[in-house]
Parts: C-alpha cells; sequence; structure tokens
C-alpha cells in the first residue's frame, strides 16, 4: 500500500519539521515573556484550560472542614488575609494596587462574589467545589503566575481559616473588615 | 575559653533581643488597632447575633478591651520596673562573668 505508507512519511516530516520550528522559535528570542504583553487569545484559552482541569482532578477529593462558618475561622483568617493577600487580592475600598496593575495573569479581586449564584444559602454542590479549589489554590499557588503556594509555610488549619474567611469577604463593608482584620493588641500577645 | 566566651555571647545575645522584645514602641507601630467604636455607627437593623461576622466582631472588640485593661496594669508594671531593668541586666552579665572564673 503505497499511499498509506506516503502519508506516514509526510506526517513524520511534519512532526520532525514542528520540532525544529518550535525549537528554533524558541532559541530565537522572538517571544514576547514581558507581563505587560497579553497572550494571544487561543494562549488565554488553553492556560486557563489547563489551570482548571488540573485543579479540579487534585481537589476534588479534599475534605471541607464542617465548622468552616465559625467566628474564630473569621478572626485568624482575617488577620492572615490582611497581612498576606490584600496586597494582591484588595479589600473593602481599594479597587486596584500594583500588584493588580502590574501582575500577568492580574490577581482577581476577591472581594467581589465568584458570581452571583455562589451565595445561596446552605452550601450548594458548586459551592463545595468552590470552596475546594480556593484551598488548593492556596495551598499549593499556580505556577508561573503571581499566586505562591503557601503550604510549605502555613498548616491546613491556617488555610482553612483563609478560606472560610474568603467566603465572607465580599459581604463585608470597610468597617467590619478593619475589626475583623486588625491584629491589635490580642495577637502581640499571644505571640510573646 | 573560647566556648565560654561563645556561650556568653549567645546569653547576651538573647537578653539583648529579649530586651528588644518588651520596647511597647514596636509593638504600637507594627500593630494596628480595631477600630471598635465604629461597631456602634454600625446599621442595627442588618446585624443579626446569629451571624458569624457579627460575633467575631463582638469578640474581637470584647477581647481588645479586656486586653487594653491589661495591658495598661502591664504599663504601669513596666514603668515601675523600668529602672531596675538594666541594673537586672548587668547582674546577669556579671554572672555570667563569674562563671569564667
Ligand atoms: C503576589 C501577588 C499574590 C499574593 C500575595 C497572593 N495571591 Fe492569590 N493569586 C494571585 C494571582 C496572580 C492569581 C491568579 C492566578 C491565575 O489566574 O492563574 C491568584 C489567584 C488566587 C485565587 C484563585 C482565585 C480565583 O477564583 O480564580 C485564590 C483563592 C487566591 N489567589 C488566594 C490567595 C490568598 C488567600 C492569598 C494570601 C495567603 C493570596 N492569594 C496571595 C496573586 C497573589
Amino acid at each position: 500500500m503505497p499511499s498509506l505508507s506516503a502519508f506516514l512519511k509526510s506526517l513524520i516530516l511534519l512532526t520532525v519539521f514542528a520540532f525544529i520550528g518550535g525549537g528554533l522559535f524558541l532559541y530565537s528570542g522572538f517571544y514576547p515573556i514581558g507581563a505587560d504583553t497579553p497572550h494571544h487569545p487561543v494562549t488565554y484559552w488553553a492556560l486557563e484550560t489547563l489551570r482548571e482541569r488540573s485543579i479540579a482532578r487534585v481537589a476534588k477529593n479534599i475534605d471541607v472542614p464542617a465548622d468552616l462558618d465559625s467566628s474564630d475561622r473569621l478572626l485568624a483568617g482575617g488577620a492572615d488575609y490582611n497581612d498576606m493577600c490584600a496586597g494582591c487580592h484588595l479589600k473593602p475600598g481599594k479597587l486596584e494596587s500594583d500588584f493588580t496593575i502590574g501582575l500577568y495573569p492580574s490577581p482577581p479581586n476577591l472581594n467581589l462574589p465568584e458570581d452571583e449564584h455562589a451565595h445561596s444559602h446552605g452550601p450548594s454542590d458548586s459551592n463545595t467545589n468552590a470552596i475546594k479549589r480556593q484551598f488548593w489554590i492556596i495551598k499549593h499557588g499556580i505556577k508561573a503566575s503571581g499566586m505562591p503556594a503557601w503550604g510549605p509555610t502555613h498548616s491546613d488549619e491556617r488555610i482553612w481559616n483563609m478560606v472560610a474567611f474568603l467566603q465572607r469577604l465580599p459581604t463585608l463593608s470597610k468597617d467590619q473588615y478593619q475589626i475583623l482584620t486588625a491584629r491589635g493588641d490580642v495577637e502581640g500577645t499571644h505571640e510573646h | 575559653m573560647k566556648t565560654l566566651l561563645t556561650h556568653l555571647s549567645i546569653v547576651l545575645i538573647i537578653l539583648s533581643g529579649h530586651a528588644y522584645a518588651h520596647d511597647p514602641s514596636e509593638h504600637n507601630e507594627k500593630k494596628e488597632n480595631p477600630k471598635c467604636e465604629k461597631m456602634k455607627s454600625m446599621d442595627h437593623s442588618k446585624m443579626n447575633s446569629d451571624d458569624p461576622v457579627m460575633q467575631a466582631m463582638m469578640k474581637k472588640c470584647m477581647m481588645e478591651k479586656s486586653m487594653m485593661e491589661k495591658s495598661m496594669h502591664h504599663d504601669e508594671n513596666q514603668s515601675e520596673a523600668g529602672p531596675e531593668e538594666e541594673p537586672a541586666e548587668d547582674k546577669a552579665e556579671d554572672e555570667h562573668a563569674d562563671h569564667q572564673h
């Protein structure tokens, strides 16, 4: 069957050329690596799909603590959020920062409700998945984005506290946020 | 001798760190206090004592109040002990110097 072998031959040739072409492009330096040059929409879609599929697979089996709505978690998570995350993910009354403007991909504003339906009462299925996703992202971070992995330096409990805080963050006023997150004298005495 | 000096310097470094940790001005610099007085002006019709956010705010402000009271007493004690603090440290140094002989 000469036609099939011809087909295979050209397929192999094509693959070889694609690899050589890719290699040349890589070494040529023509790729614009700057954070101020956005991805091609196709690249963006591919990367976003890669991220979401990957997280959905690994976050599936995470167990969500039952007491995620406790006031103690809000207090502990709020102070940590303010110290470690608000610079990138903002807080009530702050709409942008150097990080939200300069980072690419840009850190999402976590004060905005993820989508209006996620705030239904009682943990719906999609809400639980969103919570697992947040825990996983905070613990492991996201490659080649500004989002660090906090797992190596923080316990799961502390990360859950921040996840708990994130569930209420979009509903907080500026003053409520200030009271919940200010460390004040209380923490200082615990630290010593 | 060398190891004694090493021990001595370690002890002194730890002691000096201790002195810094107790410098109250450092605490004030880093920490923001919760503005609990703002709770009074919040919309009370929207407040619900079952709400974890509400409970958390009350907890924070109650803790803050008791801590403030405690730390006020603490400050009083400290200011009394203040002048003695340095001689106390000198004494510690002397003690360690004694070990050398
Ligand atoms: C240096 C900036 C930076 C800091 C600090 C940072 N993040 Fe992020 N974060 C990012 C970026 C950038 C993304 C988006 C990554 C992407 O799109 O791939 C992100 C994504 C996230 C997401 C996923 C949001 C979504 O719904 O897609 C969560 C949740 C999150 N961060 C939580 C946190 C928490 C909690 C902290 C503090 C412990 C934190 N981040 C600290 C930059 C940061």
